[in-house]
């Protein structure tokens, strides 16, 4: 009788499980495509092309090298390190980025025209990366906590089955009132994101362009920002995409961004 | 053999004729339900302009947004204060909502990116993100205001108690509406502050609504106080009604034609239902010789026929003329000029047809003895009017050489007048002076840098040029000139934002607010501030390549001329200072002064097109170019009166005017071939007469027609001088004087011009 009802209870929690392992929340889904698109490997390294494209078709070119280094479960704490090559009157300019869960991230860049570092803070939610169309939030992602985030379909997007998740600011201080995320159901990259204004208007998507395979992990190499309201448009590509290349902690510090060690920054 | 004549027809079938008019009419009517309205003044340049084009490229190339609302906020205890910023958080919040605004570019404290250094730290961040509770966070909140030349004058004035909240359009938003929604936001607010909405798009768009409105009003209200003066004058209302008829049918046919032909109405256009009312008052003359001759003969059918062959040469004319003075415009460069002239000259030969059909065919439905009655009152020896008419002549008549010298001396006047008239336009003094727009405009000018916004755009041979610092230093020595001139009231450009960060890394020290030495130093600033701030900040304001640098230059004034003083000081700077960059002005406010150019150049080009064609007909009307230039001459003088009050009393030639001054002269024109033809026919009629007794002869009678034609519209005119927009005013008060003044100038100069030059004129002719 008792082995019996040890069964059932095993069953039962073995069913519960397995339900929630194929049912997963609107939260999970959201947690899990963040830990895929920004938390991949130890630590990741890329030579980033960013063009920024205007309304009237005139471009202006951003090119660097981004180092990234986990520190903690996805989610959780990162440092970032950037080495500029373009704009030429800009070489040689470093930036980076202590980034921590719940609150705006520490920033530091070196000026080299005047041999100065300066401490730089901003606002994640709206101020633009290096004058492109994507925020530093979208660059380094959203803290998951400040928004609901809900499951409002399932439906094919590129020919791959995703969840279409609405994720809703719980605070009224962002400049959209939601956003739409269609989240890839199998490797959880987000391959596109429409943002929607205070009026409810579609104002900004994004796009996952092209998805590659790097050392296992599935990453996006391509992506574009387009600004529907100002026609600005901006779209990135990963060249030299890398994981677990076992960045230094040391690298991350005011002395390296003046004098930035060559081996990480070709 | 005889010929076909059409009021002959008419008189032989009324009914036939009637019925006919009103199912053309009911034709035309049908296309009023496709009616479309276009009041943008901007419109009236073709969008491939050179002007166009070219603010649309700059529009393009910096991110621009061709209209914007300027919110100003004013409390007289100053608005750094907990309550008025919460005021402005919260309007912003709700302009943010609107539709039809770029939310994204919206200039307020709490959109407007600052940066600003603190324990070493650089900060970008809006201006305002909380409203401060203490007394500090205010204090501080000032000194970052005060310390930055970018807000200085622009969302603060320099006293503090004024700030503006800049709302930027998205294309085709309705200024109007938007700036309706706004007054709504505001409403609910109470307190000190006050609120007031200025810009062009509110001008424009509140002229444009406000236009509509009151042509409905005016255009019906001139139309009864005219049908209720002809009834005074011909004491029967069938009549009165069958001659505004006329006009209604002419105005029904050629808005028909116009909405039907596709094109929308535009500012000009729909001044043409009031002008073909005026020109319409030309059959007056028909109306006037039937009573005379009906008294002479008796019979209804013969003094139709008779009225209509002594007047149809006149009336051919005069129509013919008209007609030709819009016509010419169809020759000018902006199309709705060409639609308005066409419009109206369409509508002046409607008018035309008709008075050859429909009016004969509606005198016959009148009884004998309804005009029987009314022509008793008709004498052209006993009426008071025609006495007085007859003095007036006489006047002329007996005493030519002082008349003609009073007119040389008046002629001299007016020229002195008309050398003072200035081709301008001013969309905000289209408003009366204590109209909403008007006060908003001139407290937020007086207040801040200007609600007139214009470019200059400098462009360099080479990318990156921007980015050094001898270009640096020449933009910032320019602005600094421009900001010398009186109209100008700010200027913005990429050296602001330059010299704030180069003070910024430097601890926020004032030494540092200057051009840095070197060009690297710039472009790594620059690059430093698109880290942070919002990109239209520095896209605003410099291209991407960095070979254009757009330089605000904000206005106080909407004068069209504004501009004009801008772009003179440029070439000055420039020539002082030679550079390898060129300067182009762009903007809304380079816009109105292009436009002013070439749509006021194109009316008075067309003007005295219309002039010598005018010239051109009489000369072959009177079959003598001696009768011309006398005809001619009272006309002129008129124009040239008229003109020179307007240059004395300083008003601006602007498009009210501007449209205005060719219906003058087809109007003036009437009167003369009026009195020509009629003198000269009643010299070969009566032919033992001497000159000076068909002279008075002709201004107690036809003359009588002219005075009827002129008080007519004098009396329905003037209740436009009530109306609340300054441009109808300015018609109202224009085509009174014009009339009355063009009657008595005829009544009196040509019989001075007749008798003084009859040697030369009847040379080789039989008086």
């Amino acid at each position: 009788m008792k082995r019996s009802l040890i069964i059932v209870a095993a069953i039962a929690v073995s069913v519960a499980l397995c339900g929630s392992l194929f049912a997963v929340t609107p939260d999970e889904m959201m947690k899990k495509s963040q830990a895929a698109f920004l938390y991949q490997g130890k630590d990741f390294k890329a030579r980033v092309m960013m063009k920024l494209v205007s309304k009237g078709g005139q471009e202006r070119v951003r090119e660097m090298t981004m180092l990234r280094k986990n520190y903690g479960p996805a989610g959780g704490e990162q440092k970032y390190f950037i080495y500029f090559f373009q704009p030429a009157d800009v070489k040689d300019m470093t930036f980076m980025v202590y980034k921590y869960p719940g609150r705006d991230a520490d920033r530091w860049l070196f000026v080299p025209a005047i041999n100065m570092v300066r401490r730089i803070a901003a606002k994640d939610k709206y101020s633009s990366f290096v004058g492109s169309d994507f925020t530093y939030e979208d660059v380094s992602g959203r803290d998951l906590q400040e928004d609901t985030h809900s499951l409002v379909k399932e439906e094919k997007y590129g020919g791959k089955d995703c969840y279409v998740v609405k994720s809703t600011p719980k605070a009224a201080d962002m400049e959209y009132s939601y956003k739409l995320s269609w989240i890839d159901k199998a490797d959880f990259l987000p391959l596109k994101e429409e943002y929607y204004d205070k009026r409810g208007d579609l104002y900004k998507v994004f796009t996952a362009d092209e998805v590659k395979d790097v050392k296992g992990f599935p990453t996006i190499t391509k992506r574009t920002m387009k600004n529907l309201q100002s026609g600005h448009m901006t779209e990135v590509t990963y060249a030299k995409a890398d994981y677990n290349v076992g960045i230094e902690d040391s690298l991350f510090s005011e002395r390296y961004l003046k004098q930035p060690p060559k081996k990480w920054i070709e | 053999m005889r010929k076909f004549s059409l009021v002959e027809f008419s008189v032989e079938h009324p009914k036939l004729v009637v019925v006919l008019s009103v199912l053309i009419t009911l034709l035309f009517m049908t296309q009023f339900p496709k009616m479309r309205t276009d009041t943008n003044p901007k419109n009236m340049l073709p969008a491939t302009s050179d002007v166009r084009v070219w603010n649309d490229e700059v529009e393009k190339t910096f991110g621009l947004y061709e209209d914007m609302i300027a919110l100003g906020i004013v409390n007289e205890k100053g608005i750094l204060n907990k309550d008025t910023l919460a005021k402005i958080r919260r309007i912003t919040d709700e302009i943010l909502k609107l539709k039809g605004v770029a939310a994204r570019d919206v200039s307020s404290f709490t959109t407007i990116d600052n940066v600003t250094v603190e324990g070493g730290t650089l900060r970008v961040a809006p201006l305002m993100t909380t409203v401060p509770e203490d007394t500090g966070g205010i204090e501080y909140l000032g000194k970052m205001l005060y310390d930055n030349p970018l807000f200085l004058n622009r969302i603060i004035s320099k006293d503090g108690k004024t700030t503006a909240i800049y709302v930027p359009l998205e294309k085709g938003g309705n200024g109007k509406e938007i700036a309706d929604k706004i007054r709504e936001i505001v409403k609910k607010e109470n307190g000190d502050e006050r609120y007031y909405i200025a810009g062009d798009p509110v001008a424009r768009d509140t002229f444009g609504a406000e236009m509509f409105k009151l042509m409905a009003i005016f255009a019906p209200i001139a139309g009864m106080i005219m049908l209720f003066v002809r009834y005074l004058m011909f004491r029967d209302l069938f009549l009165s009604i069958t001659l505004m008829m006329d006009a209604m049918i002419s105005i029904v046919w050629s808005m028909g034609l116009l909405i039907g032909l596709g094109f929308p109405i535009h500012i000009m256009s729909s001044m043409a239902p009031v002008f073909l009312m005026a020109i319409a008052t030309d059959s007056i003359h028909i109306f006037n010789e039937f009573y005379f001759r009906y008294r002479e003969t008796k019979d209804k059918k013969k003094a139709i026929i008779e009225t209509m062959h002594a007047v149809s040469r006149p009336v051919r004319y005069t129509a013919l003329a008209t007609a030709a003075g819009f016509a010419v415009l169809l020759f000018m460069n902006i199309i709705p000029v060409k639609v308005f002239g066409g419009l109206v000259a369409f509508g002046t030969i409607s008018l035309r047809i008709l008075s050859f059909s429909f009016i004969p065919a509606m005198f016959t439905f009148v009884k004998e003895e309804k005009i029987a009655k009314i022509a008793g009152t008709e004498d052209t020896s006993m009426g008071r009017s025609s006495q007085f008419l007859r003095k007036l002549a006489g006047f002329g008549a007996h005493h030519p050489k002082n008349t003609v010298m009073v007119g040389l001396v008046l002629f001299v006047i007016a020229v002195v007048g008309l050398s003072r008239i200035t081709v301008n336009n001013n969309l905000v003094e289209w408003f009366k002076k204590g109209s909403d727009v008007r006060v908003a405009d001139s407290v937020m000018n007086k207040a801040l840098g200007g609600t007139s916004l214009g470019y200059v755009v400098a462009i360099a041979k080479d990318d990156d040029y921007i980015k050094t610092p001898e270009a640096m230093t020449y933009i910032e020595g320019l602005q600094r000139r421009l900001e010398k001139l009186p109209v100008v009231g700010k200027t913005t450009s990429v050296v602001d934002y330059v010299k704030r960060i180069n003070r910024v890394l430097h601890d926020d020290d004032p030494k540092y607010d200057i051009v840095p030495e070197t060009g690297e130093m710039i472009g790594q600033y620059l690059f430093l501030f698109s880290m942070s701030a919002k990109p239209s900040d520095l896209d605003n304001v410099v291209d991407y390549p960095f070979r254009r640098a757009n330089i605000w230059v904000q206005l106080k004034t909407w004068d069209a001329q504004a501009m004009k003083s801008v772009i003179e000081a440029v070439d000055d700077y420039k020539k002082a200072n030679p550079t390898p960059m060129e300067m182009k002005p762009s903007g809304i406010a380079y816009f109105n002064l292009v436009w002013n150019h070439e749509v006021l150049w194109d009316m008075v080009k067309g003007f005295v097109l219309a002039l010598i064609v005018v010239f051109g007909i009489l000369a072959f009307d009177f079959r003598s170019i001696k009768w011309a230039i006398v005809g001619y001459t009272p006309l002129l003088f008129t124009i040239l009166l008229v003109y020179g009050v307007v240059g004395f009393t300083g008003k601006d030639f602007d498009m009210p005017i501007s449209v205005l001054s060719t219906l003058s002269l087809g109007m003036a024109v009437d009167f003369a071939i009026h009195f020509v033809s009629r003198l000269r026919q009643r010299l070969k009629e009566a032919p033992g007469e001497s000159l000076s007794d068909a002279l008075l002869w002709t201004a107690a009678r036809p003359g009588k027609g002219i005075m009827r034609n002129a008080l007519l519209f004098a009396a329905s005119f003037a209740v436009m001088i009530f109306a609340p927009l300054t441009p109808y005013i300015t018609v109202g008060a224009f085509i009174v004087s014009m009339m009355l003044l063009s009657a008595v100038m005829t009544l009196i100069y040509l019989p001075a011009l007749v008798t003084l030059m009859q040697g030369w004129l009847f040379k080789g002719e039989k008086i």
